[in-house]
C-alpha cells in the first residue's frame, strides 16, 4: 500500500504523509482494533472466538469471490450455491462414515470422520468448479468479450436458480443437519467453554487461507494466477495458458466455498437456500474492501465479523445484517472503490 | 524465419490489414514503418495470436502459427513487447522478470538470463524490489523489453519502444536492441522515429493504410524520396 519505498529511516513527515495517503485504511484499522477490544471486554472470550470463526469463514468465501472477480471479471452470485453443495456433500459423506466408524469403536476413526467429510466437500467443489467453468463460462468467453461483466453476472444468477431449485427437486426442501461433528465436551479457553467444532472450523478457515496465500505468493502457478489478474494480455505474452488458469481459479474458489459450507455444517445445516446468507455477507466483504483484492478480502472478512459481533452485543441480534450493510454503504459513499481500493484489470480493459 | 502470406486482419467488422506479405530472415533486424493507424501494431498483434487473422497465413520456422493461442506462440520463441507494455503492475521488477521466464523450465537458465539482463540494464538491478507500477515511463519500457528477453526468444517483436521517451532514454533502448541483435536474436521493430530506426536496422518495410507499399535495405530507404518526404520531414 505504501506508494514509495523510502531509503532512509522513516521520518515524522513521512509518517504523516503515509497516514494521509492511506486514510481509509488507518481509520478502519483503528476502528476495528477498538471494536475488538470493546467486544473482548463486554463479551469475553466466547465472543472473540465467535469473531474468529465467522471472520475466518467470511474471509474464505470472500477470497473466492475476489479471486474469481480479479482473474475472470465474474461478479459471482452463485457462490452461495457452492457453499450449499459443500454442506450437502459433507452431510451425505459424514452421516454414513460416522455410523461405520461408531460401529468400529475406534476413537481415532471418529475424529477422522469430519475431516474426511470436509475434504470430500472440497474435492466435490473442485470438480463442480471445473464443470461450471467449462460448460458455462468458457464458451461465452470464447464467443465474445463484449459486455462480459453483465453477461457473466446474469449467468451466475441463472446458475444460482438452477442449482437451488435443482437441489430442491432432487433432495426436497427439508433441512438435513448434524448436531455436531465431534462428540466431545467443550474445551475451556480463557475461562469460557468453546465447542470443539468451532475451534476446528476456525482452524480450517485459517489454514486454508494460509495455504492459499502461500500458493499465490510462492508457487509458479499461483504467480501466474496473480499475473492474469494484473494483466491478462501480458500473462498470455509470457506464455501463460489463460484457459487453464481461469478454470483453475474458478475451481479453487468453488472448493473454498464448499469447504466453508462443510465445516460450518453443524451451524448452518444443509438445505437448498442455505447459501444466501453466506453469499450476502461475502459480498459485503468484497464491496467493503474493493473488488478483486485478495489480501483485502481476508482482512475484510474479519472486519465484517467484528461488526456483526459488535452489533449483536451492543445493539441487538436482529440488527446483525443491518449494521454491516449501513457501514458498507457509508464506506462506498466515501471511498467508491472500497477501503483498499484496487484496480481490477483483465477482460474489461480490452 | 517469419513469413506472412497475404494476411488479412482487423477487429470485428473493421478490416485493417489487406493482403500483407513480408518475410524476416533469421538473424535480421527489420523495421516496419508507417503512419499512425496504418496497422503496424495490428500486424504484430496478429502474429502473436492476440488477434485472429481473417485470412492468409503466418509461418514461423516453416510451421503455420495462424490459429494458435498466444501462449503457445510465445512458447515457440516469439516474444512481443507491446506498446501498452502489459507489465504486472503489482509485482516487483524481479517478479516481473521471472514471470517473463514462465515457460522456461530450468531454474538455472532463468537465473543466468536474469544475471545477463541485470548486466544489460543495471537500472533494473538497482530497483529489483520496486513495484513495476510505481516506475517511470522509461524504466517501464526497459522492464518490458527485459521481460520479453527473459524467455530467451529467437525472435522479438518490439512495438514503439521510443514512444514517450526522452532522447537519451531512446538511445539506451535502441542500444539495448542492437546488443540483443548482436547476440543473434531476430528483431522486428515497429517505430515512429524513422530516422534512428533506419540507422540501426538491416531492412525496412513500409506499411500504409494496411498495405505494404515499399521495402528494401534500410540504407536505400533512407535515401528514398517518398520516405524522406513522408516520414523524415526533409
Amino acid at each position: 500500500m505504501a506508494k514509495k519505498t523510502s531509503v532512509g529511516p522513516i521520518t515524522n513527515m513521512d509518517l504523516i504523509t503515509r497516514i494521509k495517503d492511506n486514510l481509509p485504511v488507518v481509520v478502519v484499522s483503528i476502528f476495528s482494533i477498538a471494536l475488538f477490544i470493546l467486544i473482548g471486554i463486554n463479551g469475553g472470550a466466547p465472543q472473540l472466538f465467535n469473531v474468529i470463526v465467522t471472520g475466518g469463514m467470511w474471509a474464505l468465501l470472500a477470497t473466492g469471490l475476489a479471486l474469481v472477480f480479479g482473474v475472470m471479471n465474474i461478479p459471482h452470485f452463485a457462490h452461495g450455491e457452492s457453499f450449499m453443495v459443500g454442506a450437502y456433500v459433507a452431510y451425505f459423506v459424514f452421516t454414513p462414515v460416522n455410523k461405520t466408524f461408531l460401529a468400529s469403536g475406534s476413537k481415532f476413526l471418529l475424529y477422522l470422520g469430519p475431516f474426511i467429510a470436509i475434504i470430500a466437500a472440497g474435492l466435490a467443489g473442485c470438480v463442480l468448479g471445473v464443470i461450471i467453468e467449462k460448460i458455462v463460462f468458457a464458451p461465452l468467453r470464447h464467443r465474445t468479450k463484449e459486455g462480459w461483466i453483465m453477461n457473466a453476472f446474469l449467468l451466475t444468477v441463472g446458475l444460482s436458480f438452477i442449482l437451488t431449485n435443482g437441489t430442491t427437486l432432487a433432495l426436497g426442501p427439508n433441512f438435513r443437519g448434524i448436531p455436531r461433528y465431534f462428540d466431545v465436551p467443550s474445551i475451556e479457553v480463557m475461562g469460557a467453554f468453546i465447542a470443539v467444532d468451532r475451534i476446528v472450523a476456525a482452524a480450517i478457515a485459517l489454514v486454508t487461507i494460509g495455504i492459499l496465500w502461500f500458493f499465490l505468493r510462492r508457487t509458479k502457478t499461483g504467480r501466474a494466477i496473480r499475473a492474469v489478474s494484473q494483466d491478462e494480455t501480458g500473462a498470455q505474452l509470457v506464455g501463460i495458458n489463460l484457459d487453464y488458469i481461469q478454470t483453475l481459479t474458478f475451481s479453487l474458489a468453488t472448493a473454498m466455498a464448499a469447504i466453508s459450507g462443510a465445516s460450518l455444517l453443524f451451524m448452518f445445516q444443509a438445505y437448498p437456500t442455505v447459501g444466501l446468507t453466506p453469499l450476502y455477507f461475502s459480498w459485503y466483504v468484497v464491496m467493503l474492501v474493493g473488488l478483486g483484492n485478495i489480501a483485502g478480502a481476508i482482512v475484510g472478512g474479519f472486519i465484517v465479523a467484528l461488526l456483526q459481533s459488535g452489533t449483536q452485543l451492543f445493539i441487538g441480534l436482529s440488527w446483525q445484517s443491518v449494521v454491516p450493510t449501513v457501514v458498507m454503504i457509508l464506506v462506498l459513499i466515501m471511498a467508491p472503490s472500497g477501503i483498499f481500493g484496487s484496480e481490477v484489470k483483465g477482460i474489461q480493459e480490452q | 524465419m517469419l513469413e506472412l502470406k497475404n494476411l488479412d486482419s482487423g477487429y470485428d467488422f473493421l478490416q485493417v490489414l489487406w493482403q500483407v506479405s513480408f518475410t524476416v530472415e533469421k538473424g535480421e533486424f527489420v523495421a516496419l514503418i508507417g503512419p499512425n493507424g496504418a496497422g503496424k501494431s495490428t500486424t504484430l498483434r496478429t502474429i502473436t495470436g492476440l488477434i485472429k487473422p481473417m485470412g492468409g497465413d503466418i509461418l514461423f520456422n516453416g510451421e503455420s502459427i495462424t490459429n494458435k493461442s498466444p501462449h503457445l506462440i510465445s512458447r515457440m520463441g516469439i516474444s512481443y513487447v507491446s506498446e501498452a507494455l502489459n507489465l504486472f503492475t503489482d509485482m516487483s521488477v524481479q517478479e516481473n522478470l521471472m514471470m517473463g521466464a514462465y515457460a522456461v523450465k530450468e531454474r538455472e537458465t532463468q537465473l543466468e538470463t536474469l544475471d545477463y539482463i541485470f548486466e544489460l540494464f543495471p537500472r533494473l538491478k538497482e530497483r529489483n524490489k520496486q513495484l513495476a507500477g510505481t516506475m517511470s515511463g522509461g524504466e517501464r519500457k526497459m522492464l518490458a523489453i527485459a521481460r520479453g528477453m527473459m524467455s530467451n526468444p529467437t525472435m522479438m517483436l518490439v512495438d514503439e519502444p521510443s514512444l514517450g521517451l526522452q532522447p537519451n532514454l531512446t538511445y539506451d533502448v535502441f542500444s539495448a536492441l542492437l546488443e540483443l541483435h548482436k547476440k543473434g536474436v531476430t528483431i522486428l521493430l515497429v517505430e515512429q522515429n524513422v530516422n534512428a530506426t533506419l540507422d540501426i536496422t538491416d531492412r525496412a518495410y513500409i506499411l500504409e493504410q494496411g498495405k505494404i507499399v515499399m521495402s528494401g535495405p534500410s540504407r536505400e530507404m533512407k535515401a528514398n524520396e517518398h520516405v524522406q518526404n513522408a516520414y523524415m520531414g526533409i
